[in-house]
């Protein structure tokens, strides 16, 4: 018989570790408890010891290379499988180890196979951790070797997921099934089933999607790092309103939709060329001030599946047309999910405008490590004072948010002035 | 490149050493240097022009972890343990990381917890970080505890780590390093070394290595 021995959570709760050496070669005798492998995880370099007594029959993996919790680690071939060790080995390990039966495409196993099971872990202590509450004992999922191994690679509770193999059987198909699904963030706990349990107040638990992962993790790290600040600003904007009116037409000819976006960011870029401290970034580490000499700004985008920026380049540079339709490209791609990873890189400067949504003030939360982020409101109609009569006029209302460690209250304000100016008098961005 | 020397560091002959049972010892590093993980590259860890051009020592260790750095500001306990059987890490980095928490409670220091897998924090902010080494019978557990070194000094020689404990979040070494001294406490290292001598003696028989 054949045991599978996968590299246990050596109790850390870590997630991956490295092959530093073998100590066995492929058919050597290994008695139990013998050290296999030096491997080395976050915080320990620690020996493997074999679970068995038996004879190497593979070895998984090669010096240096990087293996996650849960992979194989050596096929051991245990003496008189159907004799004395097998049958003790069943005893002690019911729940760590399975039969596997059934046949599934995979590495080539013939016969029956035994794995260890997820179960399967150096055993750890609970000094001076809190006392846990009792758990209940869940039996073991069938699985296919396949299925299993598929689970580990994708960190899935083999025993959340539903089998439709034999008997019950959790098949490949089912964990990539409950895999999409999880992705998709379809998979959860409805308030009727809860409520259904006695004093179990309906919740829904839903999977953290990889974008809320992201989000949560870079806007705490903004509101840990920097010191936020944040000024407030009325834009009166009836030129802008009208400039805007006047191209509108032509600009969706195009097949292009104008909006006031492309304005906001030529106005912020040109504005930053004058304030490069809005445009910079502390790095601490080395005591200095780095100054970016580009002008890549970010547009908060939101969409079905939460928050995105991606980065609109060389704003400075670029015309409104060919800004609109840079912007366009940028948000469909985000709605369809294509941004990429260089879509997302090398912001200087972010813009958010949740006006096209509601909403007139807001404390933005700056996309650290950037020095500053402009949000922008919905635009109103307001009675303004000009010269000593009331007139209505168009008012874009801006909150931004500096770092303060960065920027000084003065430069934040002379660096809003500035771009009030460019966007009372839109004209002037072109004279820049 | 970088010279990576044979550690040679006043820990490194416990793990060479003929003692059946247990040997502690708590030092000041002699000099300041830098200490890699037994799979650390340099280029990755370092700002390496920068070790370079100062001409800071670096040394590789036999247990895990990332990089750190020591200096007469800090404090190292080294602890090795034989005829160990082979049982989880956690168990030792909460067994020996508390000892540690509580000499220092003894000391009047306050807000102290372990963080991520085997650091000591004073609220959120890194005050100790440890590794451990071990084979089928010896355990060596590896605590660097900074008393009054500038994070400023280690972030110009580390680069931030590849990998991080989730509680980090990200924060450079100016934002998630501390010390005793930064936060106030004006302890002696002769004193904290002897109470956490004391400490490991309440309950671990060793011997003491000056």
């Amino acid at each position: 018989m054949r045991f599978i021995f996968k590299f246990p959570d050596i109790g850390e709760g870590i997630s991956e570790g490295k092959i530093l050496n073998w100590y066995i070669k492929k058919g050597r005798q290994v008695k139990s408890g013998e050290a296999i492998v030096k491997m080395e995880t976050d915080k320990v370099v620690t020996d493997i010891p074999s679970p068995h007594d038996g004879v190497i029959a593979a070895i998984f993996g090669n010096e240096g290379d990087v293996i996650n919790v849960g992979d194989p680690l050596v096929e051991i071939e245990i003496e008189g499988a159907e004799g004395k060790i097998a049958q003790k080995i069943a005893k002690e390990e019911p729940e760590a180890m399975s039969k596997e039966t059934v046949d599934e495409k995979s590495f080539g196993v013939v016969g029956s196979l035994e794995v260890a099971g997820d179960a399967a872990r150096l055993p750890a202590g609970d000094e001076g951790l809190p006392p846990k509450p009792e758990e209940v004992p869940r039996r073991k999922a069938l699985a296919t070797p396949v299925a299993r191994a598929m689970a580990g690679d994708l960190n899935i509770d083999i025993g959340k997921v539903r089998g439709t193999g034999p008997a019950g059987r959790v098949m490949k198909q089912d964990i990539r099934d409950y895999y999409e699904n999880l992705q998709k963030g379809e998979l959860k706990v409805t308030p009727a089933a809860a409520a259904a349990q006695p004093g179990v107040l309906p919740v829904e638990y839903t999977p953290l999607t990889q974008i809320r992962k992201t989000i949560a993790r870079n806007m705490s790290r903004s509101k840990q790092n920097a010191a936020h600040m944040t000024v407030f600003e009325d834009v009166e904007v009836s030129e802008l309103v009208k400039l805007r009116a006047k191209y509108k037409e032509q600009f969706s000819q195009a097949g292009l939709k104008f909006s006031y976006m492309p304005f906001i960011l030529k106005a912020v870029a040109a504005a930053l060329t004058h304030h490069p401290d809005l445009n910079s970034e502390l790095d601490l580490e080395n005591n200095r001030l780095i100054y970016k000499k580009y002008y890549h700004i970010g547009i908060a985008v939101d969409t079905d599946n939460g928050l995105v920026v991606p980065v609109v380049r060389d704003v400075d540079k670029r015309s409104i047309r060919d800004l609109t339709a840079g912007i366009a490209a940028l948000a469909e791609k985000a709605r369809e999910r294509k941004l990429s990873l260089e879509d997302f890189k090398d912001g200087t400067f972010t813009v958010t405008n949740y006006g096209s949504i509601a909403g007139t003030y807001g404390v933005p939360v700056i996309n650290y490590p950037q020095a500053a982020i402009l949000g922008s409101g919905r635009i109103m109609k307001v009675p303004l004072v000009k010269g000593d009569e009331i007139v209505i006029g168009q008012v874009l209302p801006l909150s931004m948010s500096v770092d303060h460690r960065i920027v000084d209250g003065g430069a934040a304000a002379r660096f809003i002035l500035e771009v009030k100016a460019y966007l009372q008098d839109p004209v002037s961005l072109f004279l820049e | 490149m970088i010279e990576i020397r044979k550690y040679d560091l006043p820990d490194a002959r416990l793990l060479e050493s003929n003692c059946d049972d247990a040997e502690l010892l708590v030092w000041t590093p002699p000099f300041f240097c830098i200490v890699m993980g037994q799979s650390g590259k340099a280029a990755e860890a370092l700002h390496v022009e920068t070790v370079k051009k100062d001409k800071i020592p670096v040394y590789k260790r036999p247990s895990g972890g990332e990089t750190v750095v020591l200096s007469g500001h800090t404090l190292v306990i080294s602890y090795l343990k034989k005829n160990e059987p082979l049982r989880s890490p956690k168990l030792y980095f909460n067994r020996y990381n508390e000892k540690i928490i509580a000499a220092l409670r003894g000391l009047g220091v306050e807000h102290l917890s372990r963080a991520g897998i085997s650091d000591i924090c004073i609220e959120s902010k890194k005050i100790l970080g440890s590794s451990i080494y071990r084979d089928k019978d010896t355990l060596l557990y590896h605590a660097v505890l900074n008393i009054s070194e500038t994070a400023e000094n280690i972030g110009k020689y580390l680069k931030h780590p590849a990998r991080e404990p989730g509680y980090r979040q990200g924060r450079p070494h100016r934002d998630f390093v501390t010390s005793l001294t930064d936060r106030g406490y004006d302890l002696n290292p002769k004193l904290i070394r002897s109470i956490i001598l004391k400490k490991w003696a309440e309950d671990e028989k060793f011997d003491q290595k000056l």
